[in-house]
């Protein structure tokens, strides 16, 4: 399916808000779940959206700005996945594969400005020292407006001017690579998964853990709403129990503190 | 003795919290958050200090100084200075705090909102999303749009709890991220059996025309999900041991996955 010019510019308009929001981590809406029903519902199939922005959404979720280090990008993902899908006819998990590179692309610009955006410090530091507040908020619309730009170009050229090269490279691909994308669109969330193990995982978790997996695999839900009341009451034993050992200590302490012989209580 | 007078308005500090939002503005590698943060305050201080040049430029230069913590909770940290501020603490004071609580409320703010809050929302949302249903977004975007107005909630608790709050902050927080952290755990032990997906194709003959799908007569009846759980472990032992880029994971498990399709086993 074509993307006209009025949808392109849509999309353009749609990455610059969506952009900026990501650049802030204000309303989440860049989150592929968000960002590729929005762009399913300019490109007038909402549906292909849900089904692409549930799948990447997923493979992203661990994929996370935390400790302020840059991930691939999840905008960009979303965008085009989506837009894949729609041009090339793609099943969501093929098209999961073929957004990697965008994203990936736009994670590095992100990084370049990161760099270079060191550069306006010295400047917001004259302006601190001449309590100059007008040039404060001069430089930081600045950075935001090259983000935003930034974004609103890089989804123009990606969606509108690049669709046709692009339909014609992925319907030249052989079958088993189109396969192989596939299930790779299948496995892709593990890597994210495996990300936010690394940052939470310790062994004193590990029971958790294997509660959450034990009972998607075996017990039939709707969704994964039982699994999250279930980590509440552990998580709420947990506190209690912390609460409690805390308690008990300060007043071990406490009473240790009165000097002597006094271990009655304990 | 510092001087003290009110000059803000609850309604300055529900600006402030909204203006929290501008945290990120001019995210760079020298200062991080910085700039932004600078920018947010700016409304408060200009009232708290309009007659006095010198000490507007004080407080400039010392919001600039380096700064990364979680834009979710930064309104706390923001209402807390800015009380200090206005009653007219030295600079040493307010910056002596802001270093000493930025980091704890990174990490609990990356532990509840990244590793525990988007994963649940993320599950579920795009459980519906998946099927089609356009509730998976809207059940998105409307926790997150919750999450977002809490901050004008913790800029005002930062506010008025003043300096009383530091103690809370540091006696609790090790209590909240470990319950967080088990919440978040047991959804994401739930994501892997329901998200990652590895189906072996091969079919083994046995003798008399007898045919063994490997995947539905043998991984299924014992152990279902085993394959995904493994690989997602695999990932976690790279990460975590071997300090592999997960871009380097992310490009191996698309080649992984295009080889064993070629190949037939997947």
């Amino acid at each position: 399916m074509e993307i006209t010019l009025i949808q392109g510019i849509m999309l353009a308009i749609a990455a610059i808000i969506i952009g900026i929001d990501y650049w802030l981590e204000a309303f989440f809406i860049f989150r592929p779940l968000i960002v590729s029903t929005i762009t399913g519902a300019i490109l007038g199939d909402v549906t292909l959206g849900l089904k692409c922005g549930a799948l990447i959404e997923l493979a992203f979720a661990g994929l996370t700005p935390a400790g302020g280090t840059q991930p691939p990008n999840p905008v960009l993902a979303g965008f085009m996945g989506t837009v894949l899908a729609y041009t090339t006819g793609s099943t969501p998990q093929i098209a999961l594969g073929l957004c990697l590179p965008f994203s990936f692309l736009m994670q590095y610009v992100i990084l370049f400005f990161y760099s270079t955006f060191s550069f306006f410090m010295g400047k917001a530091d004259r302006a601190a020292a001449q309590a100059d507040t007008g040039s404060l908020i001069r430089l930081n619309l600045l950075t935001m407006t090259i983000i935003a730009l930034t974004y609103g170009v890089i989804v123009f050229l990606c969606t509108y001017v690049a669709q046709d090269a692009m339909s014609a490279f992925v319907n030249n691909l052989p079958e088993f690579i189109t396969h192989g994308l596939e299930v790779a669109g299948g496995i892709l969330p593990a890597v994210g998964f495996g990300m936010l193990l690394r940052v939470m995982m310790k062994a004193k978790y590990i029971p958790y853990f294997l509660a959450g997996f034990l009972m998607a695999s075996f017990c039939v839900m709707p969704n994964l709403l039982p699994v999250a009341l279930l980590g509440t009451v552990f998580a709420l034993i947990d506190y209690f129990g912390a609460k409690q050992r805390k308690d008990d200590i300060d007043e071990a302490l406490k009473n240790a503190g009165q000097g002597g012989n006094t271990h009655a209580g304990i | 003795m510092p001087e003290s007078k009110k000059v803000l308005t609850n309604s300055d500090i529900t600006k402030l919290g909204i203006r929290s939002s501008l945290l990120q503005a001019s995210f760079n590698y020298e200062r991080m958050q910085a700039g932004g943060f600078t920018w947010a305050m700016l409304p408060c201080l200009e009232k708290i200090y309009a007659d006095d040049k010198e000490k507007l430029s004080g407080a400039m230069t010392d919001s600039l100084e380096f700064i990364n913590t979680h834009p979710n909770f930064v309104g706390f940290l923001m209402g807390l200075l800015i009380s200090l501020e206005e009653g007219g603490e030295t600079r040493e004071l307010v910056k002596g705090l802001k270093v000493a609580l930025f980091g704890p409320i990174a990490g609990i703010g990356d532990a509840i909102f990244w590793f525990t809050l988007l994963p649940i929302v993320a599950g579920i949302s795009c459980s519906f999303a998946s099927q089609g249903s356009v509730l998976g977004p809207i059940i998105f975007f409307s926790v997150y749009l919750v999450v977002w107005c809490l901050r004008i909630v913790w800029t005002k608790l930062g506010y008025r709890l003043g300096t009383k709050s530091i103690d809370m902050i540091k006696e609790n927080s090790e209590i909240i991220a470990n319950s967080a952290t088990i919440l978040g755990i047991t959804v994401i032990g739930a994501l892997i059996a329901s998200y990652v997906s590895i189906t072996l194709l091969p079919v083994i003959k046995v003798d008399g025309g007898i045919k063994v799908p490997v995947q539905t007569e043998f991984f299924d009846k014992i152990m279902p999900n085993f394959l995904p759980m493994l690989y997602t472990l695999l990932m976690f032992y790279l990460l975590k041991k071997k300090q592999v880029s997960p871009v380097v994971l992310i490009l191996g498990t698309i080649v992984l996955a295009i080889v064993c399709s070629f190949i037939g086993l997947l």
